[in-house]
């Protein structure tokens, strides 16, 4: 109850003006930041970062998680739109989000992803306030067995991923791990692949490669396929573009499960709302009624991605806040804002100085309500973007992509990067390989290398198996990719006989 | 009026003329370039040296972030600026262990450089965690002896600042472990929270705010005036541990104007005098230094001595 009590007392202190404001400022910077291929949430969170040196405590802390929150909300919304997601967590959101688009209902897909997004948001909120002390307990269950054994998990996801194509969602899914090699050894610090070039030695920039892989290889393809001189898909005068009140109510659970699978994956440092998110949509798929209508434009499988990557910032904070860990490269900015203000993160700052810690819970409820707000005013604009003739729309795309690029490390290498995997997509899609694979290898590469590795410093194969959580982990990853082949095994001998 | 107007322009414009002729070093902005992202350690320390230099100068700062390849992207970046005193690079001791873990030439990437200020000694550490039975050094080299060679020692990446401060702890004691290295610092520890590991190597400001952990040794000559239940190494019997620390500090490129580097050295003396600049350091148990270039450089030698011994005998360098 005293839980309850603080949080009012945390949501009187923002009733004013300035802390609002506070907010509102940090929801545009945030859903902007998101919105734009090459500022993830954790580099918006950092741009914003000096501007909090001048403020009190709790107002810097409060802009900052706002901005966080709004930038995983903003990241889906060129995922939607023109197939770039804006942030690594919303590669899942563009797997269903444009075909919607491409099929003309763009607005559902923005009006799904805007809701889940806040939805997500809120469940994860809940869970943190809540759970914490429990959650942080069990994240110490976590060893890197386990860690190797999540990774895995991930990893089964591409059974689901490729639609069927099996050996080519094989093929992709070691083109990403075999890619994650390049640079130093995570390790023993060897550098490996790199050819002395010092901008490949903490390997390939993350997001230009997925500027490349999605939003360039869609203009290729574009381009060769001739729809560049093709009008947009008008939009259908007759109906609301928007979804009712139905469509999301029918989508309440999978905006549950997903947000709750967000908010305890992301308390895991280095797993985070990326992996949540393909995971969150492998299990809406697979509970699907129709599952072929994912990838295809499902709009349960946008809103398990969105509701779970927005709830991963919920859970990225329960070690921030419990173990002074932060549970991903976002929440390590907030720690280097603490600092400056003299505080220090961890389970002394909800003794020391209860005050802040529930003026950012409450903060991060109101700055849901204005990313909701925000995002159906904005929505209304960004509609619009499926009406500009592709002629248009993809120089300007081609043009994001580069600056979005470049922006991530100031460097000219990783526009290189950027060109040179947008062919790598076209080629892949070209010859029928999907691509997300090779993205989801690239997220678990390290993470499996590294865990599997100190594993086996730590005391061989076996840990893997003698962990009751590691073994559960692993059977789980087993079953998800040998069931559905079994099954379709099974399917493709009945019609033969 | 208009008369007036006119004399007091030409005065003016005078005097700025007059300025400009004296115009002595900084005369415009200089940057100031990390190798870590916004937020990070370094990168919170020049944002705070920059704030409390403003009290005693005019001269305009621009932090930058230039990350990757530990360093090496960010020392490349300043060495390709002209050598004028208006790049700066704000530089730690895991900076030099990585130009030699990845086979850089020293005279290029930390002799290409003028040591010029050194602002901090953070003291090694030997952390365990509280409630570990292993929450003393007399049993964590008990078990180690008994492990032979098995026990876990938790850090940040292989051959950094904190691993080498392992392999002198082993060779000082004669005893062996295993280095696990995590992806950062706040991940190793919680590796020790979850029982896997039984010491981690750090520095004290790593304990702060956060549950659970002691130090069991810290590398000081006397015991820490912020950490005052951590023993020393001498405490312990082990010998030759008395100055272990990581430093922060700020380097220039070689042949860079003598005035420049004088100014640098002067304004930290002036900041290492300032009680806020005391306080932001000192909480954290960090000794605050004013080192200049030739204290500064001679750290640097040895680190590199250091280093190359470490590395050399635990086979991580041939």
């Amino acid at each position: 109850m005293d839980t309850i009590s603080h949080l009012f007392e945390g949501l009187g202190s923002l009733m004013g003006p300035v802390p609002l404001l506070v907010i509102l400022a940090g929801v545009c910077v945030g859903i902007l930041g998101g919105a734009m291929p090459g500022i993830s949430p954790s580099m918006a969170v950092a741009l914003l970062l000096p501007f909090t040196f001048g403020m009190s405590p709790a107002m810097g802390l409060v802009m900052l998680c706002a901005i966080y929150l709004a930038a995983n909300y903003g990241g889906s919304v060129t995922a939607v739109m023109i197939n770039t997601p804006g942030t690594p967590s919303a590669v899942v959101t563009a797997f269903d989000g444009y075909p919607l688009t491409r099929k003309g209902q763009a607005g559902t897909a923005l009006g799904i992803s805007l809701i889940a997004s806040v939805v997500g948001g809120f469940v994860g909120i809940a869970i943190l306030v809540l759970f914490s002390a429990p959650l942080a307990r069990f994240a110490l269950k976590f060893w890197p067995a386990e860690y190797f054994a999540l990774a895995i998990l991930g990893l089964s996801t591409i059974a689901s991923l490729g639609g069927g194509r099996w050996l080519e969602s094989f093929i992709a899914v070691l083109l990403g791990l075999l890619l994650n090699t390049i640079g130093l050894d995570p390790l023993s610090g060897v550098s490996r692949y790199t050819f002395d070039v010092l901008r490949l030695y903490d390997g390939f920039s993350f997001i230009p490669v997925l500027i490349g892989l999605f939003a360039l290889s869609e203009v290729f393809s574009g381009i060769e396929s001739g729809e560049i001189g093709r009008p947009p898909a008008a939009p259908d005068k007759e109906r609301s573009p928007w979804p009712t009140l139905r469509d999301y109510l029918k989508l309440k659970f999978s905006m549950l499960r997903a947000g709750v699978l967000g908010t305890v994956i992301g308390i895991f440092p280095g797993a985070g709302g990326t992996i949540a998110s393909f995971i969150a949509y492998d299990v809406e798929k697979r509970l699907s009624k129709n599952p072929a209508e994912f990838g295809q434009g499902a709009p349960a499988g946008v809103a398990a991605a969105e509701a779970s990557n927005s709830s991963s910032v919920g859970g990225a904070l329960v070690p921030l806040l419990t173990l002074g860990i932060p549970g991903s490269s976002s929440a390590a900015v907030l720690i280097g804002a603490l600092m400056i203000h003299n505080l220090q993160p961890g389970p002394e700052l909800f003794t020391k100085h209860p005050e802040i810690v529930y003026t950012l819970f409450s903060s991060l409820l109101v700055a849901n309500v204005f990313i909701l707000a925000l995002g159906l005013l904005g929505a209304r604009l960004w509609i619009k973007a499926a009406l500009i003739p592709k002629r248009l729309l993809y120089p300007l795309i081609f043009a994001f992509s580069f600056i979005g690029s470049y922006a991530v490390r100031s460097s000219v290498f990783d526009v290189g990067v950027c060109l040179v995997f947008g062919l790598v997509g076209w080629l892949l899609s070209r010859a029928k390989f999907p691509v997300s694979p090779v993205v989801l290898g690239m997220i678990l590469g390290t993470m499996i290398e590294k865990n599997l590795r100190a594993t086996l410093m730590m005391g061989g194969f076996s840990l893997f198996v003698q962990r009751p959580l590691s073994l559960t982990l692993l059977i789980l990853a087993f079953a998800s990719v040998a069931v559905p082949v079994l099954r379709e095994r099974r399917a493709a001998r009945k019609g033969t006989l | 009026m208009k008369r007036i107007i006119a004399v007091l322009c030409i005065a003016s414009l005078a005097v700025l003329g007059a300025s400009a002729a004296f115009a002595a070093y900084p005369e415009k902005p200089v940057r100031v370039v990390n190798y870590v992202g916004p937020g990070g350690l370094m990168d919170v320390t020049s944002r705070k040296f920059v704030s409390i230099a403003k009290k005693f100068t005019d001269a305009t700062f621009v932090v930058e972030n230039r990350e990757g390849a530990g360093g090496l992207v960010g020392m490349q970046a300043v060495l390709e600026q002209p050598a004028d005193g208006y790049t700066v690079f704000a530089a730690t001791t895991s900076n030099i262990a990585k130009v030699l873990t990845s086979k850089k030439n020293v005279d290029d990437y930390i002799w290409g450089f003028e040591w010029i200020a050194m602002l901090m000694k953070d003291p090694e550490c030997l952390i365990a965690a509280k409630d570990s039975p292993l929450n003393t050094w007399e049993a964590v080299f008990k078990d180690a002896l008994e492990k032979k060679g098995a026990q876990i020692w938790a850090g940040p990446a292989a051959g950094g600042n904190d691993h080498l401060m392992a392999m002198k702890v082993w060779e000082k004691t004669g005893m062996s472990a295993k280095w696990i290295p995590y992806s950062t610092g706040p991940e190793a520890m919680m590796g020790l929270l979850s029982g896997q590991g039984a010491v981690y190597v750090g520095n004290g400001a790593d304990i702060g705010g956060r549950e659970g952990f002691t130090i069991v040794a810290i590398a000081r000559k006397e015991r820490s005036p912020k950490f005052p239940d951590a023993p020393t190494f001498t405490e312990l019997g082990i010998q030759g541990l008395e100055d272990e620390a990581m430093w922060r500090g700020f380097a220039m490129k070689k042949g860079s104007p003598e005035e420049a580097m004088a100014w640098w050295e002067d304004l930290l003396k002036k900041v290492a005098a300032d009680p806020e600049w005391r306080e932001f350091l000192e909480k954290d148990g960090i000794d605050v230094v004013d080192y200049g270039r030739p204290e500064f450089n001679a750290q640097v030698k040895k680190d590199i001595e250091d280093a190359t011994h470490y590395l050399k005998q635990y086979g991580l360098i041939k």
